[in-house]
């Protein structure tokens, strides 16, 4: 097993840059998410790192071996498609032995892996079955262990969820990352649902028009977002338009005096914050951020509540309380005149 | 409740029934009872029971000939059709291009257009002494005298392979466009190549359309008429002019008949044997 590096990698299809000029480290043992919106370049990416796809540009190396111009059947990459491609005219065992034909190994030493990797996934009692006879859950088990039979040196998994229901999505994301851990094996899989990136992997490569925007853990990503993009697409964020006028102070385009953590350089930029970390009050604090609003509506959640607050300048804000915090105003109610107040360690700033 | 539905759908189908029964079952009936009776000069049937001709038709060393000749020419033609169909029709399923795939099927099926006899005649043309294809390979310097290509067996299972790749390719290429491009992936990403990958994928799971692609020309060829008579020439017998022969130009009905259920007989059973043979092979 190895790591995988891309080095300044390109694919560009006419005029498009389907990716462009990516370079990403993926550590041994590693499990990244590809993450950002439907046609950034996630699939052609992990394309490029099975071989599907001749990179325009740049190379890829599993460990030290450069495999930028080997063709996949050479590659040893174990692959886990988007709706399976399970074969149907073969049992599950069948399925996961298909790998082992290609080997050399003797019918025994097959059979052994096979039950193996069965056992692994826990469906060795279905081994004799058709893949058409199993849940959506069991054919992505099977796929994971055909793939993983063959002892590859990375496993790629495209949007492996997004087949399943809601609830089982859940289930399977835990199961494929504990699997993934026993195994030890350099994963990598793009989605392009932001929290079921940041619930399994380890790293999150966020992707925007076939660019590397950000590469991080999800709390780098949550908590110092390099752009406007990445921050509003890891969870949800305000943001206050205005510049930077000094160390750690801001202007909005109304005039008002914000502060930040952290650095950024002077000229026009947005302060942004996120809607847990701010609170709705009847009057502005001594120090901090603070600014004046009018509530728009109340969405009550269980857990948290959802405000959505009008600024002056007739900018929608969000504003999302914890219960059970005291932070969640029983007797907002829209219309209402307040204050919301956060703290400037929980600002920063993007261009 | 499932009565009820099936007796509904079955009335729908009933007027189509009938008409299929009236068109092909009605006549296959005809043929089988003519066959069991025996010629009259006159009369031109005289309306008995009798398994005469059966045993006059297995016994003559003449029809044995004619019948194993069909049955090796038709099983020649079949194979090679079949080689030659499934790397086309292959490529033609997995053009990503959607106009060039559409203009390779036209151009597949087009020949079917120009009829039978038509693509014979063309044929006859080609593979004369004086023929293009002798032009060609004298001009090449390949061959020092004109050979003889019209009126051989060769001849014969080239015209049929010419009038059956269509079917052929037209047939396995709708398969293989069932068959989803992500299982080949899957199998190049568990190390196979991409040959062997159409070999331990695609054939696999094409193998219902191969067989049937293998049915309908076996059957096509075994009951050829214009091939055989315009590119076989008279030397060359088949059991299709053979039929045609007994009861257009003998006038024995009957007996002509008899001919044509031993051919329909003994189709069905090799293709009925061949297909089992390939489906139990493959699942
Ligand atoms: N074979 C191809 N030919 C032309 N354009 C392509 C091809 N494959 C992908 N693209 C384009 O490249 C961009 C990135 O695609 P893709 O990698 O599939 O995005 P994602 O997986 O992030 O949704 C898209 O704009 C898509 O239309
Ligand atoms: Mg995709």
């Amino acid at each position: 097993m190895s790591g995988v590096t891309l080095s300044n990698i390109r694919k560009t299809y006419g005029e498009l840059a389907a990716v462009d000029d990516v370079s990403i480290e993926i550590r041994d043992g590693e499990l990244l998410a590809l993450l950002g919106p439907s046609g950034c370049g996630k699939t052609t990416t992990l394309r490029m790192i099975a071989g599907f796809v001749a990179p325009t540009a740049g190379t890829i190396r599993f460990g030290e071996r450069d495999v930028t111009s080997i063709p996949v059947h050479k590659r040893n990459v174990g692959m886990v498609f988007q709706g399976y491609a399970l074969f149907p005219h073969l049992t599950v065992a069948k399925n996961v032995e298909f790998g082992l034909r290609v080997r050399s190994w003797d019918k025994e030493r097959k059979a052994r892996r096979v039950a193996e990797m069965l056992r692994w996934v826990q469906l060795d009692a279905l081994a004799e079955r058709s893949p058409r006879a199993l849940s959506g859950g069991q054919q992505q088990r099977v796929a994971l262990a055909r793939a993983m039979a063959i002892e590859p040196d990375v496993l790629l998994l495209d949007e492996p969820f997004s087949a399943l229901d809601a609830k089982l999505r859940t289930q399977m994301r835990k199961e494929i990352r504990d699997l993934q851990q026993d195994a030890g094996i350099t994963s990598v899989f793009v989605t392009h649902d932001q929290a079921e990136a940041m619930a399994i992997a380890d790293r999150i490569g966020v992707m925007s028009h076939g660019k590397l925007e950000q590469l991080g853990s999800a709390e780098d990503l949550y908590k110092r977002p390099v752009s406007r993009f990445v921050a509003g697409f890891i969870g949800k964020c305000n943001f206050v338009e205005g510049r930077v006028v000094g160390a750690q102070r801001f202007e909005s385009a109304e005039g008002l005096a914000l502060q930040f953590g952290g650095e950024h350089a002077a000229g026009a930029a947005a302060l942004c914050f996120r809607p847990e970390h701010a609170v709705l009050e009847a009057g502005a604090p001594a120090s901090g951020n603070s600014l004046p609003v009018t509530v728009k509506s109340v969405t009550y959640l269980g857990p948290s509540t959802d405000f959505e607050v009008l600024s002056d300048s007739g900018q929608t804000l969000l504003v999302s309380a914890a219960s059970g915090t005291g932070h969640a105003p029983s007797s907002v109610a829209p219309g209402q005149k307040l204050r919301l107040n956060w703290r400037p360690e929980d600002s920063f700033v993007v261009a | 409740m499932r009565e009820g539905r099936n007796w509904g759908g079955a009335s729908l189908v009933l007027p189509a029934f009938v008409l299929v029964a009236a068109f092909l079952l009605a006549p296959l009936a005809l043929i089988l009872r003519y066959s069991f009776d025996l010629h009259d000069p006159i009369k031109l049937m005289k309306g008995v029971f009798s398994t005469q001709n059966y045993v006059q038709a297995v016994a003559d060393p003449f029809y044995q000939d004619v019948l194993l000749t069909t049955a090796n020419i038709a099983a020649l033609s079949t194979v090679i059709v079949m080689l030659l169909a499934f790397p086309v029709a292959y490529y033609i399923s997995r053009l990503e291009s959607q106009r060039l795939r559409g203009w390779l099927i036209i151009l597949t099926v087009l020949p079917l257009l120009l009829g039978n006899a038509v693509r014979s005649a063309a044929w006859m043309i080609v593979m004369g002494t004086k023929g293009v294809a002798n032009a060609l390979l004298l001009s090449v310097g390949l061959i020092e005298e004109p050979i003889k290509i019209l009126y051989t067996p060769t001849a014969v299972v080239i015209g049929l392979v010419s009038v059956l790749l269509p079917f052929a390719i037209i047939t396995l290429q709708s398969v293989m466009d069932s068959i989803p491009s992500s299982l080949e992936e899957a199998g190049q990403s568990l190390g196979h190549s991409p040959l062997r990958t159409v070999y331990g994928v695609v054939l696999p799971l094409a193998m219902p359309g191969v067989a049937a692609a293998a049915a309908i020309c076996f059957a096509l060829a075994m009951n050829a008429y214009a091939t055989p008579v315009l590119i076989g020439g008279p030397t060359m017998q088949m059991m299709g002019p053979v039929v045609y022969g007994q009861i257009a130009k003998a006038n024995n009905w009957p007996f002509g008949s008899t001919l044509a259920c031993i051919l329909m007989f003994v189709t069905l059973v090799l293709t009925i044997v061949s297909t089992r043979f390939l489906s139990r092979k493959y699942f």
